[in-house]
Order: C-alpha cells, then sequence, then structure tokens
C-alpha cells in the first residue's frame, strides 16, 4: 500500500513539476509569447506587471479516473529594466493543488504561497531597424523555496505534489531569441532547470532536471493594415513547448518510474494596446510520452493581463 | 502724416508681436525610431522620453516608426538627450528633426442626418 501510494505520489510530482517549470518561464513582460519568455526590452528604470490565472487538469486514466488532479495558479510577475540591456524578474505563485485517489476518492488538498522565482536576462545581441527588431538575450535565475513543503492534513503529511512549495533551491538558464516586425513576431528559448533537493523537507526526494524548448508565434490579425497613431494590436498565437524531465530520485535511488517527455501546442489570443496587454491560451498536450504511471496531461487553460506603469 | 506714423506703427507692433510668437511657440520634433514594432514597446520609449525636461507631449505612430514630441513653450530639444533616452528605452535613434506644427486645418462642415 505504501509502495502505491508512493508511486501516485512521485506520478503526480511530474506533473506538478512541469506545471512550475512552465509557470516560472512564462514570465515574458514586455513581448507578445504566452507561455515562452522573450527577449523584447524593459526600459531603464521603468516597472512591468503581469497578472495570470492558470488552470491544469489531469488524470491516470481518462476512463477509469483513478487519480484525478487540478492546479489553480495565480502567477504574479515584477519586471524592472536595470539598462536598456538587463531587466530582472520576480515571479512569485499562488498554489491551490487537490488530489483525488482511489475508489473512495480521497482527497488531498493545499493552497498557498507556491516557490518565488527570480532571474535575470540579459540582451547579448540586438538589431533594431525600420518596423522590427531582433535580439538574443540569455536568462539566469533561481527558484527559492518559500511555498510551504511540510503541509499536513488529516491523514499525515501531503504528498509532496500537492505541497504549495518543493523545498529545494533550483537554479535555471537559457536562452531566448526574438525576432519581431509589425506584422508578426517569432520567439525560441531553450532553458535548463537543476532541480537540487537542496534543503527540502521531502526526505530525501529530489525531482529530475527539466529541459525544455519553446517556439512563439504572434501574428497582427487586426488591424489588417496600419494607419497612423499607436493602435490596439489583436494578435492570433500559436507556441509550441517540448518539455522533458528525468528521473527523480528517493534517497538517491533514481526512480525509473518517474519524467518523460511532453509536446504542448498552445493557441491563443493576445489583444496588445500602449499601456496593457490581455490574453488567452490553451496548452493542449499532443505528445505524452511517460515512465511509470505519470499523471496525463488534459489541459493547461490560462488568462492574464500585462501593465506598463 | 500722422496717419501714415500711425499706420507704421500699427504695422511694426503687428509684426513684431508675430515675431514674438514665432520664437516663443512650442517647438516640435520627429523622432525616426528603429526597432519599434508593438504598442506597449511604444510605451516604453514614451515613458523615457516623457521624462525629458521640457516635453509637453508625445505621439507615436508606430507604422512609421516616428515619435511626434512637442516641448514646452520656450524648451529646446537636446539631440544627445533624446538619443540616451531612446537608447535606455531599448530602442536606436535613426534620426531627428525639427518640424514645423501643421497648419491649423479648417473646421470640417458636418453634414446632419436627416431626421426620420
Amino acid at each position: 500500500m505504501r509502495r502505491t501510494r508512493s508511486a501516485r505520489s512521485r506520478s503526480w510530482l511530474c506533473r506538478l513539476t512541469m506545471i512550475g517549470v512552465i509557470i516560472g518561464w512564462t514570465t515574458g513582460a514586455s513581448g507578445a509569447p504566452i507561455t515562452v519568455t522573450t527577449a523584447l526590452p524593459v526600459a531603464e528604470g521603468e516597472f512591468m506587471v503581469r497578472e495570470q490565472i492558470i488552470f491544469n487538469h489531469g488524470d491516470s486514466d481518462p476512463k477509469t479516473k483513478a487519480r484525478e488532479r487540478t492546479a489553480r495558479t495565480i502567477v504574479s510577475v515584477l519586471a524592472y529594466g536595470v539598462n536598456s540591456d538587463l531587466a530582472v524578474f520576480a515571479v512569485v505563485p499562488y498554489v491551490s493543488k487537490s488530489l483525488k485517489a482511489g475508489a473512495s476518492a480521497i482527497g488531498r488538498h493545499a493552497d498557498g504561497l507556491g516557490d518565488m522565482k527570480i532571474f535575470g536576462r540579459y540582451t547579448l545581441f540586438k538589431n533594431n531597424f525600420n518596423g522590427g527588431s531582433f535580439r538574443i538575450a540569455p536568462v539566469a535565475g533561481l527558484k527559492i523555496p518559500t511555498g510551504n513543503s511540510n503541509r499536513r492534513d488529516a491523514l499525515g503529511r501531503l504528498p509532496i505534489s500537492v505541497q504549495p512549495g518543493s523545498g529545494s533551491w533550483d537554479p535555471f538558464g537559457g536562452v531566448v531569441i526574438t525576432y519581431q516586425t509589425l506584422d508578426f513576431q517569432i520567439d525560441a528559448a531553450i532553458s535548463y532547470t537543476v532541480n537540487t533537493g537542496a534543503n527540502s523537507t521531502a526526505n530525501g526526494f529530489k525531482f529530475g532536471d527539466v529541459s525544455r524548448l519553446d517556439g512563439s508565434f504572434q501574428y497582427r490579425l487586426w488591424p489588417g493594415k496600419l494607419g497612423s497613431g499607436t493602435p490596439g494590436f489583436l494578435y492570433g498565437v500559436l507556441e509550441a513547448n517540448l518539455v522533458h524531465q528525468q528521473n527523480n530520485h528517493v534517497n538517491g535511488i533514481e526512480d525509473a518510474g518517474s519524467g518523460g517527455t511532453r509536446l504542448f501546442l498552445v493557441p491563443g489570443l493576445q489583444y496588445v494596446t500602449r499601456r496593457w496587454i490581455a490574453e488567452a491560451a490553451i496548452q493542449l498536450p499532443v505528445m505524452q510520452n511517460l515512465n511509470g504511471m505519470a499523471l496525463r496531461d488534459h489541459y493547461t487553460a490560462r488568462a492574464g493581463l500585462r501593465f506598463n506603469f | 502724416m500722422m496717419k501714415i506714423i500711425q499706420k507704421t506703427g500699427l504695422a511694426f507692433i503687428l509684426m513684431l508681436s508675430l515675431s514674438m510668437a514665432a520664437l516663443t511657440a512650442p517647438k516640435i520634433y520627429a523622432l525616426k525610431v528603429d526597432g519599434l514594432a508593438c504598442p506597449f514597446c511604444a510605451f516604453g520609449i514614451e515613458k523615457r522620453l516623457g521624462k525629458i525636461a521640457g516635453v509637453s507631449r508625445l505621439r507615436t505612430d508606430i507604422k512609421a516608426g516616428r515619435i511626434i514630441l512637442t516641448m514646452k513653450d520656450g524648451a529646446v530639444l537636446d539631440p544627445a538627450t533624446a538619443k540616451r533616452a531612446v537608447k535606455q528605452a531599448g530602442f536606436s535613434l535613426r534620426a531627428l528633426e525639427q518640424i514645423r506644427p501643421p497648419a491649423q486645418a479648417p473646421a470640417k462642415a458636418v453634414a446632419k442626418k436627416p431626421s426620420l
């Protein structure tokens, strides 16, 4: 019984770690991509804020629904332009996670402040031209264990997958490339997260490292022809996320029944004005090659706002 | 003779006031900016330019990549300051020129809808 619960817990971990990683990478405050960051600038000495609501649903088997999970997250992002090339970001999630497992559908639930992320983005190369820009910017940061990773309920300590925090300090880094014109924008990003397990309260548990490749294409749908002034732009957005997670480790031993590779497609819409951006997208799994009993994603719905101050 | 002196004096005063008005009229500049391609980015550059002392109004024409900047009466835009502000926003200043304010367009006659 204990082994079964442990396996379920670990498969959950895999899913929720990915949610965390997705949240962490959706922090572009300046441009149009929704699930990817961007290399577009944050003006020196200026702030931007992004608020995003994310709803994720998945289960072990769509027919039996033996295990079902939902995760609701509100992500707040604050961006600050240190200078025209360097911007720093703080990402604070508030999470609400639920897991129903077994025939009796026992529910475990937790909510609270999740793990905060801070990172910096430096524009290594930029080519500004008439009506567009091409930029390459490395990104590096750290996930800080600000979320509680030792929550309990009447049944005892919650599975680590339901805990609001991971309990570990995890560095991450990557590169983002952006090509923007008046008609369309393309963003591509590659990133790697080292899940350390350091200071974890999860009894020797360590998530597998996560590598991901993201792409975003945004096309201006309206206005079809640009006139004078600065009208709002309606973009159609299509993004793709390829996410691979290595096996988790329990007390130093690799868990072969964890980790795996997922590919998501993300259609969405975005309305961009001078002062604010409103956006919505749905992240749909098109390939889930998972190890062991990992839970499969059904969808992740996202809606958000960004503000220029 | 008095009439000629009076007319000459009036003409002189009129010319002087017109010259003074031209001298103190707000100066308007056109900034051609590279890298400008979305409304959200445009606001970033407007914020930086708006912090320059003496700037009273900004208008961005995103298609042309042009920002029309109006100064307060008597204020002058320093090109180096403008270039720095554009760079601080992450963009590149390609050209800056002082332009004349557009002539006041005559009010258009609006056709009234026939009442039903």
